[in-house]
């Protein structure tokens, strides 16, 4: 059973059909997912939800598939923790963490989005993956597609920190890295993707793909009981992942799964690649685009595709933005990890960082609901802390040694 | 010929120049609008380049040399 109508521009509206198309022939707009709300709306109900098994599909129906999942059956339904050491660091209420670091199988929320397109490009027929990346989905494709058993393709600047590296090339693919930054190799990815037959994830199939994170949005709802926070600040790269989690409030209510939902939702970027966080300061409904310098590789995206999209949502829902320094985002991390135990990567740390500067001035209420998304794991980015928490204190194997080192009498 | 689909962003100070015009002049390259957006701070257009492959180039780099940021929106379409 689908509840996919087709594809529809986001700019003109006119449809087009369920194919590996993304962009329109007219406005050269991007296209989306059309479903048939109605007859979701028959099937889809909390009871309904709440009895499937625990994995991203649960909301099957409102993901862009015909038949079965085959992909990322065990991805999905990460913790969301009620981060009370936290809310007492930062003087708030009530804050929550959806901790998407522990995601299955590859430790970042673009595990969801890769399970969808591989389902995806499955039915489309394709043999053959592909993705432009700033690590984190260079992973979970390499990942997912081996546990698929399609071929892959995955193109990653050449500067990537190690772990981003080494969590690509064990699962064997052809991994490409190109001497330039992410815009540069997307910039040839769309060369590629025009010249090859692949399902590139996040080019002609982007617009199924992207559906995927909107199950991050929609468990953040079902794991608050059925209720939708006041605030929630999401970290931006492409500006996809906002504008998805936006969406899926929009659906809930829209399906009367919760009810109508006041959430502002906030936009963080590094300060060394903010176009989108710029655009929302300066309330510009053009993104300019920027050359990234930031230890936020993950983030470091110049020519955000839904730059304009993420600004609109961060405005209309009366949210905002902000930025942080490379040197606030390893305070965030540190931060995360000695109050709730979770060591979140670099884009993690500049989720925090913003939040905190979000409710330090003011712009986020400290008496009201507050969930902050983490998206990936500090395991994969520790150059960015290695050298600024400290070293073991190394002693000789005896209890002199001990006394005289770290219980100084 | 070949066919490409751009966007190009101009900042403030090359909003009123008609450089996409003299661009396509000069290298006698089609430019078709599908989309723009201006403000007073930069500006926006989503166009679709047609012309001979080294004339694109030409009339590409002649763009970034002037100072607008040139991005494609897929990649190259060969007919
Ligand atoms: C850990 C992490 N968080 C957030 C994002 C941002 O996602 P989007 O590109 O949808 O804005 C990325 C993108 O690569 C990421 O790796
Ligand atoms: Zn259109």
């Amino acid at each position: 059973m689908s509840c996919v109508k087709g594809l529809k521009c986001r700019e003109c509206g006119r449809p087009y059909p369920k194919e590996a198309l993304f962009v329109c022939e007219y406005c050269f707009g991007p296209l989306e997912v059309d479903y048939d709300y109605d007859r979701i709306k028959q099937v889809l109900t909390r009871e309904a939800i709440s009895a499937r098994p625990k994995n991203l599909w649960r909301y099957r129906e409102l993901l862009p598939i015909d038949g079965d999942p085959t992909d990322g059956l065990n991805s999905g339904f990460t913790p969301l923790i009620r981060a009370r050491n936290l809310e007492k660091a930062l003087g708030v209420r009530e804050l929550y963490i959806k901790d998407d670091s522990v995601s299955h199988p590859t430790l970042s929320f673009k595990d969801r989005v890769v399970a969808v397109a591989l389902s995806k490009a499955k039915e489309f027929g394709f043999d053959t993956v592909a993705c432009a990346s700033t690590g984190n989905l260079a992973n979970s494709v390499a990942c997912q597609s081996a546990i698929a058993g399609l071929k892959r393709y995955i193109f990653i600047p050449a500067d990537l920190e190690a772990g981003k590296i080494i969590g690509t090339l064990i699962y064997n693919p052809t991994l490409v890295a190109v001497e330039g930054n992410y815009d540069e190799v997307n910039r040839l990815c769309s060369e590629v993707a025009s010249k090859y037959n692949w399902a590139f994830v996040n080019i002609n199939i982007r617009p199924y793909y992207a559906e995927g994170s909107k199950t991050y949005g929609y468990e953040i709802l079902e794991q608050l009981g059925w209720k939708a926070p006041r605030h929630i600040v999401v970290p931006c790269a492409g500006g996809s992942l906002i504008t998805k989690i936006w969406k899926s409030i929009r659906e809930f209510e829209k399906l009367g799964l919760i009810e109508k939902a006041h959430t502002k939702v906030y936009a963080a970027q590094a300060a060394g690649c903010a176009p989108i966080v710029t655009a929302i300061k300066e309330n510009s409904e053009i993104i300019k685009p920027v050359k990234p310098k930031t230890i936020a590789k993950s983030l470091a995206i110049g020519n955000p595709a839904d730059g304009i999209y993420a600004a609109a949502t961060a405005r209309d829902s009366g949210g905002g933005g902000e930025d942080v320094s490379d040197d606030e985002i390893v305070e965030a991390i540190k931060l995360l990890a000695q109050t709730e135990g979770i060591f979140t990567e670099t884009a993690g740390g500049v989720t925090l960082g913003a939040a905190k500067k979000l409710i330090e001035n003011g712009k986020i209420p400290k008496d009201e609901s507050i969930v902050v998304s983490i998206t990936g794991n500090g395991l994969k980015t520790q150059e960015a802390v290695a050298d600024k928490i400290g070293k073991p204190i190394r002693i000789k194997p005896n209890i002199a040694s001990f006394e005289e080192h770290v219980r100084r009498h | 010929m070949a066919k490409r689909l751009i966007k190009l962003t101009f900042p403030k100070d090359l909003i009123k120049k008609p450089i996409t015009f003299q661009m396509a002049k000069k290298f006698d390259v089609m430019p078709n609008i599908r989309r723009a957006k201006i403000t007073e701070e930069i500006g926006e257009i989503m166009l679709e380049l047609e012309g001979a492959d080294q004339n694109l180039d030409k009339g590409v780099a002649y763009l970034k040399k002037e100072g607008v940021i040139v991005e494609p929106i897929v990649g190259d379409i060969i007919e």
